[in-house]
């Protein structure tokens, strides 16, 4: 069943889909379905950067758990390096190596070393390949000369360095990284995407996740944008941003702007979508229009007498086409996800 | 996976995990300070009642650190279950590559010679204290006894574990088997006191036997064959139900995303 080869992806879904049981109500507990993904398709080539991106509860770590075999698919199948993971779960786990983002997942009384010493026993990496092993994925990580102190005095971004660390140990051809820059600060996240990079120059494929589009733009070969469940868009950064090309974006600074003025925007003919940003004392309307800039009158005269600042009119970004992708396929879920965004 | 690795990763996880519990303040009062208070208490009560033989000291001391023991399997067993899944490494060590029946072993193994430091710590505690005397009618045995002792808890242990694997809540369940456990194996008071109906469960229970296996060999009249060959018999079989649930449990999880806490 298991081939490898040029020919063969690296990661293959298709049309996944898992379904959650769970309770609604405290007291009378009702059965509820939750449809966290509902039919996902795509193909990682061998040595490609991916990139899942989504806004919260759109089904990313429900997709990469079933790939990574912790979850079975409700329906659909998926190969990782050729094998099923649904029944050729070994072969899949010695194969991938996946980081979750967040604190969780390590020992925390004890030291960073031993955390990997640890998994590297349970990830059947060679007795006399551990300890080089260990030591350059310290040194890859930035932990080197930290490793003996106990993980309950890691920060953050030390904490996800050793995640890192402990996904690498055994050499894995595919890794899987779920938010892998969740609650790191500016720095550490540049950090972290200049190790998934080197991971990618190193010959790895490296499927991750994100809700930030910049990260995804910044890091990713081609991005998936997914959303309830669906995937609404796959291409490069610059295919994403072509299908909203002709748009020009305008944005108005308004003061104290009243729905009803938002509303006549949205219902205008010209206007394909308005989103809002909340400043300290004024607001952003993003407004997208397939008419160029000389809307931009007309727009001002929809507004009535909202009290108006700064008026640009630009080409369109990739943050763009990402909200334009998700307010325009989101179900009220994935849309109230995104607070302050009006279509 | 050869067999050397295989008793290589089941040693290394062991080891790992008593490292673990050293670190754990919870364990420590569990395994080596819970059974110290007992002892002593069983220690004074005894005294006030006249009887200071050196049989009944060893006897209370014995049964405290056995009490220990059991606390610890328990909760170094199934309570350490509750804790990955809660540290998120739960889904960690089920999804590595290495076969997760043997790092059950390893843990539980972990736990249950952990425990039994806390018998040693009970008995130089009375030696130290009560003058309690060292000695044992069958010493040649009482490694047997011992090693049938850690093997059927350690196998219970393991049939605790794989069940807490697959329920979310089952801690509160394990915080319910601690003291009656206690009392009707034979570890406080002799299962020949406790009502009629109460026995077979008792025999059912590794550490009525484990413990009749101890006290046999060190202040018993009689060699404890019976009690360690049920020892093993009992391990066989919870080790046999053990693998048979942790294959149902494992599919269940992967179905019902029982692992994590979301
Ligand atoms: N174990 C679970 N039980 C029930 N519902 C879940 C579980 N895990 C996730 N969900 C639900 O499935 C949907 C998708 O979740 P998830 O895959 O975690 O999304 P993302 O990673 O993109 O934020 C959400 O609505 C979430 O609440
Ligand atoms: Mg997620």
């Amino acid at each position: 069943m298991a081939a490898s080869g040029a020919a063969t992806p690296a990661i293959e879904a298709i049309d996944l889909v898992r379904t959650y049981q769970t309770h609604t109500g405290v007291l009378r507990r009702r059965p509820m379905t939750v449809e966290a993904v509902r039919g996902i398709s795509f193909e990682v080539k061998p040595g490609e950067l991916f990139g899942l991106l989504g806004p919260n509860g759109a089904g990313k770590t429900t997709t990469i758990k079933m790939l990574i075999t912790l979850l079975l698919p409700t329906s659909g199948a998926a190969r990782v390096m050729g094998f099923d993971v649904v029944h050729d779960t070994t072969a899949v786990r010695q194969r991938i190596g996946y980081v979750f983002g967040g604190d969780r997942g390590l020992y925390d009384r004890v030291s960073g070393i031993d955390n990997l010493r640890y998994f590297a026993e349970l990830y059947g990496v060679e007795p006399s390949e551990q300890r080089r092993r260990i030591a350059a994925l310290l040194e890859l990580v930035g932990l080197t000369g930290r490793e003996n102190e106990k993980v309950e005095g890691y920060s953050r971004g030390m904490r996800q360095r050793l995640h890192i660390a402990r996904g690498l140990l055994h050499d894995p051809e595919v890794i899987f990284m779920d938010e892998p820059s969740i609650g790191l600060d500016p720095v550490g996240a540049r950090e972290l995407r200049q190790t998934v990079r080197s991971l990618v120059d190193a010959g790895k494929t490296v499927l991750l996740t994100t809700h930030y589009m910049f990260e995804a733009d910044a890091l990713c070969d081609r991005i998936a944008v997914i959303n309830a469940g669906r995937i609404v868009a796959l291409g490069s950064g610059a295919d994403l941003k072509d299908a909203i090309a002709e748009r020009t974006i305008v944005e108005i600074e308004t003061f104290g702007v009243t729905d009803e003025a938002v509303e006549r925007l949205r219902r205008d003919d010209d206007v394909s979508a308005v989103n809002m940003e909340e400043r300290d004392q004024s607001q952003i309307l993003l407004v997208q229009s397939e008419r160029g800039a000389h809307i931009t009158q007309r727009l001002l005269s929809l507004l009535g007498d909202t009290r108006v600042g700064k008026v640009v009119a630009r080409e369109p970004t990739l943050e763009d086409a990402y909200v334009h992708l998700i307010a325009t396929t989101g179900h009220d879920e994935a849309r109230a996800a995104r607070a302050a965004s009006v279509q | 996976m050869t067999p050397g690795r295989t008793v290589r990763l089941i040693w290394f996880v062991t080891w790992f995990n008593v490292r673990i519990l050293l670190a754990s303040e919870f364990f420590i009062l569990t395994t080596f300070i819970a059974p110290l208070i007992f002892a002593t208490l069983a220690f004074f009560l005894f005294r006030s009642g006249g009887g200071t033989a050196g049989q009944t000291l060893l006897y209370v001391a014995l049964g405290a650190g056995m009490m220990g023991v059991w606390s610890t399997t328990l909760f170094g067993c199934g309570g350490a279950i509750a804790w990955q899944r809660w540290e998120g490494t739960l889904e960690l060590l089920v999804n590595a590559p290495s076969r997760y029946d043997y790092i059950l072993v390893g843990q539980t193994l972990g736990a249950v010679v952990f425990g039994f430091y806390g018998i040693l710590a009970t008995l130089a505690w009375g030696v130290l204290l009560f003058g309690m005397p060292i000695e044992a009618t069958y010493p040649l045995i009482l490694p047997l006894s011992l090693l049938a002792a850690i093997v059927s808890l350690g196998s219970l242990g393991m049939l605790i574990a794989t069940t807490f694997v697959l329920y979310r809540h089952a801690n509160a369940l394990g915080n319910l088997l601690e003291y009656p456990i206690w009392l009707i194996t034979g570890l406080l008071v002799p299962v020949a006191t406790l009502p009629w109906w109460v026995h077979p469960i008792s025999w059912l229970l590794a550490p009525t036997w484990g413990m009749e296996a101890i006290r046999g060999a060190t202040i018993g009249a009689a060699p404890p064959t019976l009690a360690i060959a049920m020892c093993f018999v009992l391990a066989v079989v919870y080790y046999i139900a053990a693998r048979v649930t942790l294959v149902f449990v494992l599919a269940k999880a992967r179905r019902d995303a029982t692992l994590s806490l979301q």
